[in-house]
Formats: C-alpha cells, structure tokens, sequence
C-alpha cells in the first residue's frame, strides 16, 4: 500500500512517498538517498542502519516507515558535508584506524555520539557496553574504543576552550 | 523490502485501537517496538496483512503508583523501564530491563511488546514471576489482570484473544526491608539468556521466591522460603538448588546448550540470586554501575537491585 510520510531528516522537513511494507533504512536510503545508512542483517543484531530517531538510537531496519510519520531522523550524513569537515568523532575514528572495511562505521560513529552527549567521560567498560548493539565483522573493536577514547577527549577538549 | 502487502494502522488513542481490534482482531498483528516483529517480518517468518502499531497511543506509555502496585503502561520502552525513578525504588527487579538487549534495542523495545511476545528467555519473565507480578489485558470491552501463571501458557503462547491487547504490566512495590536481585547468563551482551534467575527475600526471610527463565516454556517460580528460614548459607542453598534443578526439569535443549547444562546453570544462577539478594558476596560477580547498558561483564550479566532497599 502506498502512503505519504512527513518526516524531518536531518534538519529538512521532508514528504516521503513509501510503501507501508518498507523499513526505515530502505526509506533512507532508497527514497532519500543516506546510503550512509548500512543494511547488514535486516534482524536488529549488526546495527549499521543505526539512526537516530526522536533522539535516541534505533536500528532503522526494525521500524517501519510508516511509523515514523512526523518524526525527526538524523543520519550519518547529517555530521560532515564532506572529507574537509569531519566531525571530531569521525576524525578521531581516522586517526585510530578505528575503521577496516567501513561497512559498520556509520553505526558505530552514531552510536558514539549518543554515547558521548549521555556520558562525556566513558570507561572502556562503558564504551563497549554502549557499542554492544554494534557489530564489526573486521573485529576491529580494539581500535574502534581507542577511537572513542579519542574522541571523547577531543570533545571535551573543545567545550572547554569554547 | 517486506515481501507481502501490509495494512497499516496507526490509531492515536486506546480507543481506537480497541475497536479496530474488536472489528479486526483476528487478521491484525499488534506492532509496539518491533523488536522482535520487524527483524521476522524481515525473515518473511511472519507474514501479516494487517498491522496495528501502538506506537501513537501515548496513554499507554505512563509510570503510575496505584494502591501500593506500580503500574507500567505496555508501551513503556526498555531504557525508561530500566531509569524510571518509581520503577528503580519499588520495583527494582523489572529495572532487569538494563541489560535487554542492546542501547538501540532497550530505545526502541517496550515492556509490553517483550511480555506478549512471550519468549521464555526474555528478561522480564523470571523478575514477573518472582515479583508477583500481572498483566492486563485490554478489549472494547474491558479489562482483566492476570498472573504470569495464568497469562504465559506455553512457548510464545500467552492467554490474549486476538481482540485484546497487553496494556500494562503491574508489579506489587517491594516492602520496605525487602532486597531482589536479578542475575542472568548469556554468551555476549544483547543476546538472549540462557537461564535467568530473579530472586526475592524478605528481610525476615519470610519470603524466599527464586523464578528461572530459559528452563522450560515459560519462567517456574521456586519457593524457598522453608530452607532458607534458618538463614541463607551454601548449605541451605544447596537444599534451594536440588528444588530448583527439579522444578527446571521442562528445560529443552537447543544448539547453545542443552537441557541439563540449562538445569545445571538454573541452580548456580539461582544461588547467585539469592546470594546478592541476601547482600553475601560472590567473587565471580562484580556488581556493575548503575545504569543501563551497565553489568559485570557479557556472560552472567549482575543486574543486582539489593542496594536499592537495604
């Protein structure tokens, strides 16, 4: 069934026409073009379609379009306009080789920020607990919490001089 | 893209929705956090025509106290179950929620869903059954509250008619001098339990309730107050536990573990239950921060209350 949405996606007020069969990340990705938006498994364990949805973090596969009529979704995209402008979290995932094949990255660096806005100063026991909905099937945890680590200090390293 | 049409209704009140159920209950799939329903619908394992979201019934989303029971709607999200102010001071155990899942999951999932869902491993089960805990059940043209006994009756199979829905679960506030503590054992974090254990004690030992999920099809309840009345010591415990690989002797096996490794591990978390509930120290759990998404570790996953009312 065909169906009209209205949903603000990153910062833009958006009328999304989707088929009341199709999932979020399908909806981001295929009418709005986030392809930012990973799909890995479709079953809510990967959490590469990790978006934020009124706030807080969801795994866009598990909610359906039309369920988010009048929501606010904020993707990845919505961080950087582009390879001069990455957002600190970002940045600090490149200077760690916090990333191998990529594919987990948008997740991981969403799931990172809503981290980071809830608790500025993690342990690595934190960290992981609040990364445990992310999986990287490189296996490259070690350097994706160092990343974290790194960012975390970068942004509050910046409040404090602003 | 989920392969089968789907009809979607997404009704703004309690009313509404109970009467499209009323009309339509049969054919519609009841949709709350998704969390299990969409990554199946993703499968093509269910195939619904029909789907009603709760997600815009906002009445059914309320942490309430009411003659001494706390009251959580169904669409009451893991993370607010698991930080709820009313929900931590007098009904600690269901604050078990924490370690649901993961961060996104625990965002999205809700009380309700995860009880109507009625998987035997989830975490709310054994902390229902030991809390003495209920479940109401809405229609058009009423209500009734259940006990866990009477709601869940079999693997994913509960007593709601297709005309009804969950709409609260209820939870008796935990007496003052009361402690409860929840304990849990899982390969990694945000999978399933295997066994969990949800403990009990009153501050007299009165009261000795120790309820194992994952050993059978739904959560059993083991009453203990008769051993531990003289105090909770390894030989009392020992006495909890050849009651407790008794009452799991439903356990089934499946590729994980089998169904005496899960009798096995039902009397050890048990113990470990009633052990932190009675506040003894038990050098293989750590007790975790506050806080969701906090726990000892992936496997035995601490989710101890016992602070709560000392």
């Amino acid at each position: 069934m065909k169906t009209t949405i209205h949903v603000r996606v990153n910062g833009t007020d958006q009328q999304v026409e989707i088929d009341t069969r199709m999932i979020v990340a399908d909806m981001l990705r295929e009418r709005l073009r986030l392809t930012g938006v990973h799909i890995g498994c479709a079953t809510g364990n990967c959490g590469a379609c990790t978006v934020f949805l009124d706030g807080v973090t969801v795994k866009s596969c598990c909610v359906l379009a039309a369920d988010v009529d009048g929501a606010e979704i904020t993707t990845v995209e919505a961080l950087s306009s582009g390879p001069d402008d990455l957002h600190p979290i970002q940045q600090a995932f490149v200077d760690n080789q916090g990333l191998q094949c990529g594919f987990c990255t948008p997740g991981m660096i969403l799931s990172t920020k809503a981290l980071l806005e809830s608790n500025p100063n993690p342990t690595e026991d934190e960290i992981r607990h609040g990364i445990a909905g992310n999986l990287c099937r490189c296996t490259g945890y070690h350097f994706i919490v160092k990343s974290i680590q790194a960012a975390a200090e970068r942004l509050n390293g910046s409040a404090a001089t602003d | 893209m989920i392969s089968n049409e789907i009809q979607f209704h997404a009704p703004g009140s309690l009313a509404e929705a109970l009467d499209l159920l009323a009309s339509e209950g049969e054919d519609l799939t009841v949709l709350s956090g998704g969390m299990s329903l969409l990554p199946m619908m993703n499968l093509g394992i269910v195939r619904p025509s029909k789907v009603l979201s709760l997600n815009r019934v906002s009445e059914l989303g309320h942490v309430t106290e009411r003659d001494g029971q706390i009251v959580i709607g169904a669409m009451v999200r893991h993370q607010r179950v698991a930080t709820d102010p009313l929900i931590q001071r007098h009904a600690p155990l269901l604050a078990a929620a924490r370690v649901v899942g993961d961060v996104q999951v625990r965002n999205r999932g809700t009380i309700g869903g995860s009880v109507a869902h009625a998987d035997p491993s989830a975490d709310y089960l054994p902390a229902l059954a030991a809390a003495g805990g209920s479940i109401t059940l809405s229609s058009a043209r009423g209500e009734r509250t259940l006990s866990p006994d009477e709601f869940f009756i079999d693997l994913m199979f509960t007593s709601r008619e297709p005309e009804e829905i969950v709409s609260a679960v209820t939870v008796p506030k935990l007496p003052d001098g009361w402690r409860s503590a929840y304990q849990r054992l899982a390969r990694v974090e945000g999978s399933f339990a295997i066994v969990n254990a949800a403990a009990v004690l009153a501050g007299d030992r009165s009261v000795a309730t120790v309820a194992l999920g994952g050993v059978g099809p739904r959560a059993v309840a083991v009453d203990a107050t008769e051993q531990l009345s003289d105090g909770v010591d390894e030989q009392a415990l020992a006495r909890v536990g050849e009651a407790v690989y008794e009452a799991a002797r439903d356990a089934t096996g499946d590729l994980m573990s089998d169904a005496t490794y899960r009798r096995e591990m039902a009397v050890v978390f048990a113990k470990r239950a009633l052990r932190q509930a009675a506040g003894l120290a038990d050098a293989r759990v750590g007790s975790g921060p506050a806080g969701p998404g906090a726990g000892s570790g992936p496997a035995g996953q601490d989710s101890s209350n016992a602070e709560a009312r000392s």
